[in-house]
């Protein structure tokens, strides 16, 4: 596809910003970074936007292949699946403070 | 490159032969796989983690105890990608993020390997979080194609592939989201299988798009793949996905009669632009197939039009959600940041991230975001149970869907890598396959005139994959043998 064959649809640099905002992402720490990325969102929206193409009045929108939901199970605490324990969750967290993952101060 | 010596060159099951009958130890097999592992990894790189020491030691225990034929994969040496968490063990996902994480727990998978005997031997490379298509998005380096060293082995499951093919273990499990075990299964000429959604726990494994991605078998023969997929199939209570449905017995299998077989061909998949070689290739398995007497017929799939699209919407919407727990909190990357929480998220997740990652996330964050959610992700999902209903449709009337896997065969590194919608286009004859959600089977329909190998998939009704693993073992006959790999550039 050639840059002219698409037309820069809402996602060009301020949807791509919001989206960034939304995502806890900074666009780039440089210009060049941050243009190329717009540049890509509003390229593949752009070819998304064939989806409008496809009829889908009164489809059911399908999420899940799942066949068979598992219901869910008795809510009780029991000792992680696979081996985990909170210590050896604890000791993955790059900051802790005591028994707890550490953050910088939010008030 | 010297071939293969000739232990690390068995298969899973004539290893499992050999070593029930003790003509040699689960030491000196895994001793000759680590062997080749260290042989061949500064020409390849499939590996990010290999495990030698702690391989020969469970190798060693295996052996003292002696031979237990109940336990499916008893001493035979396999790999698992950089996905699968194994306790004790660092597990990347191929991403800077998590670079020095070790986990805690472990994936239902692995412990289900560990139970059947196996002998986990390395962790190896993907895509960073098993996005892409090439293996060059790992953030550590990319993996190189033991047909032609100069050539991508594909992706995400690169690394899985790569080292089935340069005989470095005899099984591996990769993931399958959008093809990442069918496309590099046949980029590098091995037999890869995704199986129905739900049929092997996601428990315990990295996660890029909730509803799409499935575990599965690489390995260098069909019924290869039929012994790793029974040690690990089946419900677990873990994952509320896994489906209780029962597995069937898939370590037994023999090939159906060509004669009562009906396979559709989907044009919109066989109409593509081939490369010629690749053409040719597929061409002449459809012949030798149809020679055997079975029958093959060309069916319209106009929905698949749309498949690329929806699947990327969805996915990415997935992977916008799945990732945001990397936040330099709990595990993982953490920024320098000190004086602001939001600061420290952005700072830790653009740093950690790389930069296919983070183009999913912000695709995926606008098609979920307010005043774009009905237009690209609702509309993606109606799109997808069209595309499912179209497999169902083709069901009815055909026992498989046959497809080719890849219109091209393993490509250069680097042709893609700054052209992201051209590499999303090259998947699609692979995704449509997770957007319907049942199983596929990838197998090397033989060689192209370039040296480079070209696979070919059976996808089949969900939860059947008896039936499609015994299909699997009709065309594998069927179809040219191929050699070991030259590693070498081309």
């Amino acid at each position: 596809m050639k840059e002219k064959d698409w037309e820069a649809p809402a996602a060009g640099g301020e949807a791509a910003r919001a989206a960034a905002a939304l995502a806890r992402l900074n666009l780039g720490e440089d210009p060049e970074e941050a243009g190329r990325l717009e540049g890509d969102l509003a390229k593949i929206v752009g070819y998304m936007d064939i989806l409008k193409e496809c009829d889908t009045s009164g489809v059911e929108p399908m999420y899940s292949p799942m066949l068979d939901p598992q219901p869910p199970r008795p809510d009780e605490p029991r000792q992680g699946g696979g081996g985990a324990s909170p210590d050896s969750i604890l000791e993955a967290a790059p900051e802790t403070f005591g028994r707890f993952f550490s953050v910088p101060r939010v008030f | 490159m010297a071939q293969a010596p000739s232990l690390a060159s068995l298969g899973l099951a004539e290893a499992r032969a050999g070593l029930l009958k003790k003509e040699f130890s689960a030491r000196e097999l895994a001793e000759a796989c680590l062997d080749r592992v260290s042989e061949t990894e500064p020409l390849i790189s499939a590996c990010l983690h290999v495990f030698r020491d702690e391989a020969l030691r469970e190798a060693s225990l295996l052996d003292a105890a002696g031979p237990k034929a109940e336990r499916i994969l008893w001493g035979l040496p396999v790999t698992v990608k950089d996905v699968y968490l194994a306790r004790g063990a660092p597990t990347t996902a191929g991403s800077r993020m998590l670079k020095g994480y070790v986990s805690g727990y472990e994936a239902e998978v692995v412990t289900r390997l560990r139970r059947a005997g196996a002998v986990l031997c390395a962790k190896t490379n993907l895509d960073e979080y098993a996005m892409g298509s090439s293996t060059e998005f790992s953030a550590f380096r990319p993996t190189r194609n033991p047909w032609d060293l100069s050539r991508v082995p594909g992706g995400s499951s690169g690394g899985a592939a790569a080292g089935i093919s340069a005989r470095q273990a005899p099984g591996a499990f990769g993931t399958d989201t959008g093809g990442s075990i069918r496309q590099p299964a046949a980029l590098c000429g091995c037999v890869g299988l995704k199986p129905s959604y739900g049929r092997v726990s996601r428990y315990g494994i990295v996660a890029y798009g909730s509803s799409l991605d499935q575990a599965g078998p690489l390995a260098r023969s069909v019924s290869d793949c039929g012994l790793l997929l029974a040690a690990v199939a089946g419900p677990d209570g873990k994952d509320s996905t896994s489906s209780r449905i029962p597995p069937e017995d898939y370590a037994s299998l023999s090939p159906p009669e060509p004669g009562r077989l009906r396979f559709a061909l989907p044009r919109e998949l066989w109409e593509a632009r081939f490369d010629p070689e690749t053409e040719k290739v597929l061409r002449a398995a459809l012949r030798l197939l149809e020679g055997a007497g079975a029958s093959l017929e060309a069916v319209p799939m106009p929905a698949l039009r749309f498949s690329v699209a929806a699947y990327y919407v969805l996915a990415a919407a997935e992977a916008s959600t799945n990732l945001a727990r990397y936040d330099g909190v709990r595990y993982g990357y953490r920024a320098p940041e000190k004086s602001d929480l939001l600061g420290l998220y952005r700072g830790s997740r653009t740093a950690g991230l790389g930069r296919e990652a983070r183009r999913r996330i912000l695709l995926g964050t606008f098609a979920l975001s307010s005043g774009y959610y009905d237009a690209y992700f609702r509309k993606a999902a109606q799109v997808r149970r069209l595309i499912h209903d179209a497999f169902s449709g083709v069901y009815k009337g055909f026992d498989f869907i046959l497809a080719p896997v890849s219109s091209v065969p393993a490509w250069p590194l680097g042709s893609f890598t700054d052209d992201p919608l051209t590499q999303y286009q090259l998947d699609m004859m692979t995704l449509p396959l997770n957007l319907h959600g049942g199983p596929g089977l990838s197998l090397p329909a033989g060689l192209g005139g370039d040296g480079l190998p070209v696979g070919i998939q059976i996808l089949g009704p969900a939860f059947r994959e008896k039936p499609l693993l015994e299909a699997g073992l009709l065309l594998e006959g069927l179809f040219p043998r191929l050699p070991e790999p030259p590693l070498k550039a081309l």
